[in-house]
């Protein structure tokens, strides 16, 4: 009874933990009607999406937050970021968005190191020249001889670059002179010639999207002087675009929110097909459930460590029910956006991540039911950890820009992403899982009593099945890999480095099988295997992308290096604790 | 000889060979990042000693000794796992049925190799293949017919091994995989194929094979070619062709050079070196290169340093460097420089080019390929591609072949045990690159996949289940 009563708890807290931030504070008509700018459609990267998802996406890349706070302590969100700078309104250039680590860039663009590591884009205004000189000269050399400064300068002006061309795209020229109409109008049309946001949708007259500042310009009243032959009748949805920034720029709110419901009606009449998605889109955006799930599973593992430790068997049962609390809004978030994306779960490194975590998470409950006699708690921990670790590497990999990107030609095959890529991926969720299992093996044996004889058998018959589960997962998805590039390029085999990493996977749960099939590891020796296993995985998951070389590399970063070598020098030292002799262990097994 | 036998039965050596192996995959790996791919493949996993450096495993910056490790090669693990997979199944696997039920599980046996030979020749597809729709039904089909192989094969081998079905089957699966894989390794042909907007090609560009080809066109019914294949390029070798009247003496071969420069721009101390030709090379330069790396994802283009003679004489006609860059189809039709020489009254346009093979059905007949259109999509509002594909003309008299087909990413035509995938373009999307492939084991990796896949279930299922039964 009283663990009902806790757990209808626990399910109630969860529950009141996840809506918050949903629902958007409520603005009265005397007020800027952001909500519902945010819900403009934009297409940008070649996929459309509401503004809040370009503005999140911005933000994110230029800060790795998703807001911004202000310096007397005041919360932004990133749709009212982005329109104060498009808009141009003077306190846009003081936000402090953009984020410099590197204390060698710092230096050379004379700024003082500070918490955070924040500067505002007015800070930065003096030394652009000179950025975008290093910057050039570091792209000219050559991929090997770039250092440590040039990789980081390149990073940084790339950000610089993506957020004015993005603020370009928003310019007014209505109001230039019309000596600088003829330049401002190539400037435009390279400008076109880079990813831009276009804001204006297909209308009954025109069927592409368009960019702001280019259907302005066409409709400058000087344009048809300098020999363009076009309809200089002005596009009504730009204007109402421009008015509305302009007006957002004054501070005039009526004219704001009337053009913006003027914008939004005339989209409905002409292609209300414009919408579809786009609601949905930014509740995604605001349920932001992946960030949160992330937080419930290091409860449950927090939750399940004492109540494993302790065999508290109430506070397994609540981290028990958290678990699955977190998963469902984890499950839906991932079928979100397969929905609004339409591609499988996984296309890149960050949906990689969180596919792992999901399943991680699903084979943490499966192990939670079957085991649940002899070595209760095993499932809600790895559960934990998985979850809440997936998750984290997700989130330092949303830093790129849209997760939901679209797909290059050559990858762009939904049979092959749906099997090899869902097979391939489980593949390395099942070694994690069985890895993660001997960690705390190792762990509970050397550093307590907890592991008697009946939970050490239980925890190696998990490793042992999900390592079956692995074998079988990880073989299949290499091979239909394989199979794709036979059926892409005619090549069954080329020794890729990410073929090579998965193929080091399938050989590695192989050997383990072997190895225990041929009686030369038992128990203990199996888990020292298996963390040998988390070393192989994470090295094929991301050390190969490291190496910059073939096909599959579409994910790299500085950071990830060194995150790798730290992980794999601490599963290693894992594997020596593993291989003490017996007495030092506390639990003194008997293998 | 008990030893031997036994050495070959243990559990242990598998897991040794597994781990060299790993040890191996780990190394060619890394060593991609300085080497090309085709290079590493011969050093590491196409042979039978393996030389690893130990730089490889080390920052390129670090100054680490440049240590050469001789390590069993790919070829050797292989044949060794084989060896040992074959022992350890044929001592501890042994028939466990006889009378009715054998002769039924020889029978199954003999309907599944029946089945596999079926699917790996062709049983069910027809002869232009190519899709107009996604790859989705296609590809599953033909997992569908592997598993169809692979079920017969369990039935014969549930009747044959009992309990030890599924542990057979994936290993035999597994055994297939590697026979399949070594037979592509010694036979498949890569090549490309390039063709213009508008154009009729019938031949393809063998792309790991080179030749040097000199083309005469006084004959007005046909052009005469001769060839001279690239294992006869050596340093130092003359070339005595019937055919030409004159002879070629290779000063020296080149694995890569580099991209035609015009010599004024070239500094003076690298000039210094660079030898007196005629034709193209003597406004051009054009020298050796390092090969290049697999990370840079660049192809290496050979070129030979050659001095011709007149055969009657003996008299030189002149020194010329002759590259792989000069050849259109190498460089996407940017440029065309065939070296002419004028020997006897004749004109010979000469090329270092690759291998070029004319396109036969497998009746003999000639055929041909014509590009009507060539599609470059990009998604709205960025320069990310999003399609390409090559709608094409197929004509083949002979076999009375005569059809519009569209070749586009991932969706490749196969006909006359070729097959033609959508691989690159020109300039301007002005014509189409096709990557062309003969490979009649091509059908191998699907059969085993499933084979392996359905031992490997079935085994899991029991041992699953019967933990199950101990458990209630």
């Amino acid at each position: 009874m009283r663990r009902t009563i806790t757990n209808i708890i626990v399910v109630i807290l969860a529950f009141w933990f996840f809506q918050k931030g949903i629902r958007p504070e409520e603005q009265t008509e005397t007020e800027f009607q952001i909500n519902a700018f945010a819900h403009l459609p934009v297409k940008f990267d070649g996929r459309k999406k509401p503004i809040d998802t370009v503005a999140r996406n911005l933000l994110t890349v230029l800060s790795s937050k998703q807001s911004v706070r202000t310096d007397s302590g005041e919360k932004i969100e990133a749709v009212q970021w982005l329109l104060d700078n498009i808009a141009g309104r003077p306190e846009a250039v003081d936000y402090k968005v953009i984020r410099i680590e590197s204390l060698d860039v710092l230096s050379s663009l004379g700024l003082e190191e500070r918490k955070r590591f924040r500067y505002s884009y007015r800070e930065l205004l003096p030394s652009l020249t000179k950025l975008d000189g290093a910057a050039r000269s570091a792209f000219a050399k050559e991929n090997k001889s770039r250092d440590l400064y040039d990789r980081q300068v390149i990073k940084l002006a790339n950000k610089l670059y993506l957020f004015q061309n993005v603020m370009s795209s928003f310019e007014d020229p209505s109001s230039i002179p019309q000596d600088q109409l003829l330049g401002t109008a190539q400037r435009y049309m390279q400008l076109e010639n880079y990813s831009i946001p276009l804001v204006i949708p297909p209308t009954a007259g025109n069927n592409r999207w368009r960019p702001l500042m280019s259907t302005l310009l066409a409709a400058h009243p000087a344009m048809s002087s300098i020999g363009h032959d076009v309809d200089v009748s002005a596009d009504p949805l730009a204007v109402h675009m421009g008015v509305m920034l302009a007006a957002y720029r004054e501070g005039n709110v009526d004219v704001f929110n009337g053009e913006l419901m003027e914008f939004g009606a005339r989209i409905q009449t002409d292609s209300p097909a414009v919408f579809e998605k786009i609601s949905f889109e930014v509740f995604y955006n605001r349920l932001s459930a992946f960030m949160k799930s992330a937080q419930l599973y290091l409860l449950v593992f927090v939750l399940s460590c004492f109540g494993w430790l302790f065999r508290k068997e109430g506070l397994l049962s609540a981290a028990r029910v958290l678990m699955v609390f977190a998963f469902i809004p984890h499950t839906f978030a991932i079928v979100a956006r397969v929905f609004l994306s339409g591609y499988p779960p996984v296309t890149n490194l960050y949906s990689s991540a969180i596919f792992i975590g999901w399943a991680a998470v699903a084979a943490g409950i499966i192990i939670e039911f079957c085991f649940r006699k002899k070595a209760g708690g095993i499932g809600n921990l790895v559960a934990g950890v998985a979850g809440f670790s997936t998750l984290l590497i997700a989130h330092f990999l949303a830093g790129d820009g849209d997760t939901m990107e679209q797909m290059r030609a050559v990858l762009d095959t939904r049979f092959w992403l749906a099997t090899h890529v869902i097979t391939v991926t489980l593949g390395y969720m099942a070694t994690f899982v069985s890895g993660t299992i001997a960690v705390f093996y190792i762990f509970s044996g050397l550093f307590t009593r907890r592991l008697d004889e009946e939970t050490e058998d239980g925890m190696y018959r998990m490793m042992y099945g999900t390592t079956c589960f692995a074998l079988l997962l990880s073989f299949v998805g290499t091979v239909l890999g394989g199979l794709w590039a036979d059926d892409s390029w005619g090549r069954f085999w080329g020794w890729d480095p990410k073929e090579n990493g998965a193929l080091l996977i399938v050989i590695w749960n192989a050997i383990m099988l072997h190895a225990r099939y041929g009686k030369m590891v038992m128990h203990r020796g199996f888990a020292v295997m298996a963390v040998f296993g988390n070393v192989v995985t994470a090295w094929s998951w991301f050390g190969v992308n490291q190496l910059s070389v073939g096909l599959h590399s579409y994910g790299f970063t500085d950071s990830a290096s060194f995150t790798l070598a730290i992980f794999v020098v601490v599963q290693m030292v894992i594997c020596l604790a593993g291989l003490t002799p017996a007495k030092k262990w506390k639990s003194g097994t008997t293998q | 000889m008990k030893k031997i036998i036994d050495f070959f039965l243990s559990l242990k050596l598998t897991v040794v060979l597994l781990a060299l192996s790993m040890v191996l995959v780990f190394a060619g790996t890394l060593a991609q990042v300085d080497k090309g791919i085709w290079t590493v493949m011969d050093q590491y996993f196409r042979c039978f000693i393996a030389i690893i450096e130990l730089s490889i495993f080390f920052p390129r910056t670090w100054n680490v000794p440049n240590l050469q490790i001789p390590f069993p090669g790919g070829f050797l693990i292989g044949t060794l796992l084989t060896i040992n997979l074959v022992a350890v199944h044929a001592a501890s696997f042994k028939i466990q049925t006889n009378g009715m039920r054998r002769i039924v599980g020889v029978a199954m046996l003999l309907a599944g190799i029946l089945v596999t030979c079926g699917v790996m020749f062709g049983w069910g597809t027809a002869p232009v293949a190519a899709t107009d729709s996604d790859a989705f039904w296609r590809v599953f089909l033909r997992l569908g017919r592997g598993t169809l192989a692979a079920v017969v094969f369990y039935i014969a081998c549930v009747l044959l091994y009992r309990k030890r079905a599924g542990m057979v089957l994936l290993h035999a699966g597994i055994l297939f995989l590697l026979i399949g894989e070594f037979i592509t390794a010694l036979f498949a042909v890569e090549a490309t194929m390039t063709i213009k907007e508008g154009e009729t090609v019938n031949f393809i560009d063998h792309s790991q094979r080179l030749e040097l080809a000199f083309t005469e066109k006084s004959n007005p019914d046909h052009d005469t070619v001769t060839v001279i294949p690239q294992r006869k390029l050596k340093n130092g070798a003359t070339i005595k062709a019937r055919d030409l009247p004159f002879d070629i003496k290779i000063n020296r071969y080149m694995v890569n050079s580099s991209q035609p420069r015009p010599l004024q721009g070239i500094p003076e101390a690298l000039k210094e070196n660079y030898p007196q030709y005629e034709g193209y090379g003597g406004r051009l330069y054009m020298a050796e290169m390092p090969e290049v790396s697999g990370a840079t994802g660049a192809r290496n283009a050979p070129a030979v340093d050659v001095e011709f003679f007149d055969r009657a004489s003996g008299e030189s006609l002149g020194r010329y460097v002759l590259s792989l860059w000069m050849y259109p189809n190498f460089v996407n039709r940017s440029w065309d420089m065939p070296t002419n020489l004028k020997v006897g009254g004749k004109d010979y346009a000469t090329y270092f080019r690759f291998h070029r093979e004319y396109l036969t059905s497998p009746s003999g007949s000639p055929y041909s390929i014509k590009l009507l259109d060539f599609v470059h999509e990009k998604y709205e509002g960025t320069q990310m591609p999003k399609d390409f594909a090559s709608q094409i003309h197929l004509i083949n008299q002979g076999d009375d072949v005569d059809r519009e087909l569209r070749i586009w990413m991932n969706n490749p035509l196969r006909y006359a045990r070729q097959t033609f995938y959508q691989s690159g373009f020109l300039p301007d999307d002005g014509g189409t690159v096709l990557q062309v492939v003969r490979n009649d084991t091509w059908m191998i990796p699907y059969l085993s996949c499933m084979i392996v896949f359905v031992g490997m279930a079935a085994q899991f299922v029991q041992s699953f289940s019967r933990y199950l039964r101990r458990d209630a």
